[in-house]
Formats: structure tokens, C-alpha cells, sequence
């Protein structure tokens, strides 16, 4: 047949050409991405002001429940800026996760009537979360720097290390689109999966220590060691380091090298099976 | 009155003037389907209506519910959408796709698209096909303006191409600056000719057209009629699934007529339209 300039229809490319592709569609990527964070806050008054109102009052709540009523974060110099940061990274996570799960079924007309590579999908869905995480993060830095007025609360001085939050931030989007990949690819062909996701989440919500610190809990446990670890955790971790000035948690390279790692793990494992996966997407 | 005005509604053949022109040469084969079979899969879609009922007749009440809830754990129903199809297609050709509802039009058109994988079979393209689908919006929310972004890079063109073109598109879509809107405020007139322009605007190697002309205007189809010809001109191939046989005969210079999944006829539009139209006055008569 191939000698025709015939070619075989609906078989997976190979690798290499997969990969070439995805990067020739990668203004595509770009506008998707852009084009959903934009329609998310259209129906409304107030439209994308949403964008920072939305995050600034999930601060509010959970600052009002797990650091006034609960007081969850017990012996921490500073329990707002704690809660605050972990609560917006993990949404960050939690969100790419379940859009990326949700990546071929909310774009069944576009898979329906175009041919191109579907890894475009999950990574324009996080990338759009990240888009909607810029001024998300902007909110939570203010919020964690004016907690140090409130009583009880340990300073948050400005410092340098606030830039690592810019790493931190990119580390834990590589590896939110490796989850996106994983779970997009699972739910694409057993939709029963999709169930399941809010479960892993909350599981993982309580295993990473996001509205209480896991050493303070665990102690010398040794499952602590196998959640202080784990990549979510790591990179909890790592944004709290750049931001918030608390003494148990120190500039550490050693998480810093496992952030790159589960990142790059995550992406590529990730990655290679959702390609392994192309040809069944779309098929109902 | 004439036959076809009885079958056509919603057309007039005078808007289609020019005749297919089968006439043209044709090139070289461009797509080969060879016992192509395609068969849905459904998840959870057993009948509970009658069948479950009857049988769990006389059974008590906490045992039919447990037997009906069974019947909805894992029960996988397949359909046979399209079943043993092969043709060939050639450059400059135009085909029509004929059949009733539900006989595997959509279907046989978007596996051959490559959109499908096939259970069984296999299909050749030589090229890139491009499908325009009547339901095929692309994405509700967002004006015009994005989508003609969004689907001439999802095309493969690149964001500069799509920016020389937008004129071009929003001038062949004529919807004037409702291109700004939403396009879910859409008409279906005005998004089938908006799909139309951006699936069209790549000069694609197979375009392939589900219905999306029957919602159109007699402009907008006269249009079309055009656009069509320009594809065939550049040696692309055109497909088109449409239930107006006039449509068809002023379009395309062979059909082919799908039933059940297979395929009953193939070969120049007028013996097979005439066919088929046999085929719908005895059925007509019959019910
Ligand atoms: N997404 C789907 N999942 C399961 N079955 C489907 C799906 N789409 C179509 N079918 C089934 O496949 C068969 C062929 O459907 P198809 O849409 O190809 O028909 P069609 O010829 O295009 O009909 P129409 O003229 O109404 O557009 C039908 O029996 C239909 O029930
Ligand atoms: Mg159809």
C-alpha cells in the first residue's frame, strides 16, 4: 500500500513522528488554553475579575475553619500562610487532574472532526489551569505576607527565596500534566475510573499534609518518611520553603531533587502511555 | 410535480445549477477502505423495559430489583455500525453517501476519516481528510472569532495562515460581525456556514460533509456548490452525506447507498439515486 502514498489510517504513529506533531501544534496548545480559562468566568458580571475574587474567598474559608475553628496547624509559626499555600497548590493539582481525566470527553466534537495529536488535549487543559493559577498565586502570596498582622502569627518577611516559588510552580505543573496524561488516558477507555479520582484525592488531600504538617502529626511514624516523600508532599514542600518562614521547614536540595525527578518521571511515563493509548480515543 | 420535489423539501434544484460535472478525469486512487467494520461498544445499555420485567414475573419483589440491578453491572452492548464496506476512492472525485436514518452514514464517514479506529478492516488515505459534521460545533462558548483560531490550527495550519485567512472565512461565512459572538448564539444556518468556511479554508486533501449543507441557505448553498468544485479542481476528494437527493445528484458524479451497514449500491449518481428513490417510495408504501 505505502507505495501508493497510500498510508494506513487510524494506527498509532510512531514515537518520533508523535512528538514532532505535538510540537508543530504547539500554538494550538497555546489558544486552547487560553481560549478555556477565558470562557470559564464569561457568564458572569463581574467575568474574569472572578479569577482572583474566586481564590481569595477559598483563603477565606479555609483560613476561617482549619486555622481559627479547627486550629489545625498547631506549634506552626505561621498556621494561615501554611493552610493558604498548601490549599492553593493542591487545588492547582487536584484541578489539572480532574480536567486532565476529563480531557477527551469535554472536546468529543474536536476529537470527532479533526485528526491531531490528543496529548494536545490533557496538557491544554492544565496549562489553562495554570493560566487561571497566576493570579491565583498572586492572591495567596499577599494573603500569606498580611497574616503575619494577625495575632499569633509568625512574621513572613520579604526575602529572595520567594522567587523559588517560580520553580516550584513549573515543577509541580510538569508533573500535574503527567498525572493528566495517566488519568486521561484511564478514563478515556474505562470511564468507570473517573469515580475513583475524587477518592485518590482526598487520600492524597490527607497524605500530603495540606491543612496540617504531617512531622507534627506522624512524628517519628514510619509511614511519615514514605508521605514526606511522596511527590504532591515534595512539592507542598517546596512551595511553602519559598514562601512561608517556617523553621521546620528548611531549604532542602534533597527536595528539590526529587521534585525534578517525580516531575520528570510522571511527564514521561505519563506521556508514553497516553501515546500508547492514541488510537482508541474517541471511539465512545 | 416532479419525484424529486416530493423527496427534497427543503431544496431547489435550481440553486445547484451546473450538474456534477462528471465529465472531469480522474486522478489516481487517494483512499482505499477495504472490509471496513465498525461496532460500538455501549456501556450499561441493557433494556429493562419488558424483557427483565417479564421474566422476573412472579419472582418476588427484592429479587427482580436485584435481578434488574445486575442486568446494569457491567453489561456491554455492541452495535454493528458498519459492517464489511470497501470501495475506492479517486482524486477529483465526488461521492455522495445516500441511506436511511441510522444505516452507518456518520459513521462509515468518520472511520474513513480516521476519527474511528476500526474493529475490522482497514482504510488508505493518501493525504489528510478534513470532516465538517453537522454537530461538529467546535466550542459554544467562545465567539467566531476564537473557533476559526481554534479549528484552522487544529487543521494543522499555522496561527499565521489562519490570520491571513480569517477574512477570507468570515467573507465566505457571511455572518458579518456576529463572528464576534458566542457561538452558541448561533443560529444553525450561521455555525453550519462558519464550520463550513473553516473546514473548507485548508483546501483539504478529502473533505468530507455530513449534512452540514441542508441547514444552509440558497446562497450559502450556491456558495458551497463552489467551494466544493474548488476542491475537486486541486485533485481532493469529496464526500457527502446528505437525505436531499437533489443535493447530491447536482454535486456528486457516484454514490454509493448504505444500508444496515453495508453497502447496496455503487456507481454513478443518477442509477443509484433512482435506486434508491424506488427503494423509498415502496417503503413509503408499505407503512
Ligand atoms: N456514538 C454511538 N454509540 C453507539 N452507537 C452509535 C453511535 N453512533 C451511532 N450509533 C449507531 O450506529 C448506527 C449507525 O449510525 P449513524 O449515525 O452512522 O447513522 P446515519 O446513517 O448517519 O444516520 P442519519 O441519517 O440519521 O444521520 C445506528 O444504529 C446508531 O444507533
Ligand atoms: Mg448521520
Amino acid at each position: 500500500m505505502e507505495e501508493n502514498g497510500l498510508a494506513r489510517m487510524g494506527v498509532r504513529p510512531s514515537f518520533r513522528d508523535y512528538v514532532r506533531e505535538l510540537w508543530r501544534r504547539r500554538a494550538f496548545i497555546g489558544v486552547l488554553a487560553t481560549s478555556k480559562s477565558q470562557s470559564r468566568n464569561q457568564n458572569s458580571y463581574l467575568g474574569q475579575l472572578w479569577a482572583v475574587l474566586t481564590p481569595l474567598l477559598n483563603a477565606t474559608v479555609y483560613v476561617i475553619i482549619f486555622g481559627i475553628i479547627l486550629d489545625t496547624t498547631r506549634g506552626m509559626s505561621n498556621g494561615i500562610a501554611f493552610i493558604v499555600i498548601g490549599t492553593f497548590m493542591f487545588r492547582f493539582f487536584d484541578r489539572s487532574v480532574v480536567v486532565g481525566a476529563d480531557s477527551i470527553r469535554n472536546n468529543l466534537s474536536l476529537v470527532r472532526s479533526v485528526h491531531f495529536p490528543r496529548a494536545v488535549l490533557p496538557i491544554a487543559q492544565v496549562l489553562s489551569e495554570l493560566t487561571t493559577l497566576l493570579p491565583a498565586l498572586i492572591v495567596m502570596i499577599g494573603v500569606s505576607w498580611v497574616s503575619q498582622f494577625f495575632p499569633g502569627q509568625g512574621p513572613v518577611p520579604l526575602d529572595w527565596s520567594w522567587f523559588l516559588i517560580v520553580p516550584a510552580v513549573l515543577l509541580l505543573w510538569l508533573f500535574s500534566t503527567g498525572c493528566a496524561f495517566l488519568v486521561g488516558r484511564w478514563v478515556a477507555i474505562t470511564p468507570d475510573i473517573k469515580n475513583l479520582i475524587p477518592f485518590a484525592m482526598r487520600f492524597l488531600m490527607y497524605g500530603s499534609g495540606v491543612i496540617f504538617s504531617i512531622n507534627h502529626l506522624l512524628g517519628d511514624h514510619p509511614a511519615a518518611k514514605i508521605l514526606e516523600y511522596q511527590p504532591v508532599a515534595v512539592y507542598l514542600y517546596l512551595a511553602r520553603g519559598a514562601i512561608a518562614d517556617e523553621p521546620t521547614i528548611p531549604q532542602d536540595p534533597v527536595m528539590w531533587y526529587l521534585g525534578v525527578g517525580w516531575a520528570l518521571l510522571f511527564l514521561v511515563v505519563g506521556f508514553v502511555m497516553f501515546w500508547r493509548g492514541e488510537e482508541r480515543y474517541g471511539r465512545d | 410535480m416532479t419525484e424529486t420535489d416530493e423527496i427534497d423539501f427543503e431544496i431547489d434544484p435550481e440553486d445547484l445549477e451546473g450538474g456534477p460535472g462528471t465529465e472531469r478525469e480522474l486522478g489516481e486512487p487517494c483512499l482505499l477502505v477495504d472490509d471496513l467494520h465498525i461496532t460500538y461498544r455501549v456501556l450499561g445499555a441493557k433494556r429493562i423495559g419488558t424483557a427483565a420485567a417479564d421474566d422476573a414475573k412472579g419472582r418476588r419483589f427484592l429479587r427482580r430489583l436485584l435481578a434488574q440491578g445486575r442486568d446494569q453491572v457491567g453489561s456491554v452492548r455492541e452495535i454493528p455500525a458498519v459492517r464489511g464496506v470497501s470501495f475506492t476512492a479517486r482524486r477529483g472525485e465526488s461521492i455522495g453517501i445516500v441511506g436511511i436514518n441510522g444505516s452507518g452514514k456518520s459513521t462509515l464517514l468518520r472511520a474513513v476519516a480516521g476519527l474511528i479506529p476500526p474493529t475490522k478492516g482497514a482504510v488508505y488515505v493518501a493525504g489528510e481528510p478534513s470532516l465538517l459534521g453537522v454537530n461538529a460545533v467546535l466550542m459554544g462558548k467562545l465567539s467566531g472569532e476564537r473557533n476559526i483560531m481554534i479549528g484552522g490550527l487544529a487543521l494543522g495550519l499555522t496561527q499565521a495562515e489562519v490570520r491571513a485567512k480569517f477574512d477570507d472565512i468570515v467573507e465566505f461565512s457571511g455572518i458579518g460581525d456576529a463572528v464576534y459572538l458566542p457561538m452558541r448564539t448561533y443560529s444553525s444556518g450561521m455555525s453550519a456556514r462558519l464550520r463550513f468556511a473553516i473546514s473548507s479554508a485548508a483546501t483539504p486533501d478529502i473533505l468530507m460533509i455530513d449534512e452540514a449543507l441542508a441547514t444552509g441557505d440558497a446562497t450559502f448553498r450556491q456558495k458551497s456548490k463552489a467551494r466544493i468544485d474548488t476542491v475537486r479542481e486541486q485533485a481532493g476528494t469529496v464526500f457527502l452525506v446528505s437525505h436531499s437527493l437533489a443535493t447530491i445528484e447536482s454535486i456528486c458524479s457516484r454514490v454509493l447507498w448504505v444500508h444496515e451497514g453495508r453497502l447496496v449500491m455503487d456507481g454513478p449518481a443518477e442509477d443509484v439515486c433512482a435506486a434508491y428513490k424506488g427503494f423509498v417510495r415502496a417503503k413509503r408504501r408499505k407503512s
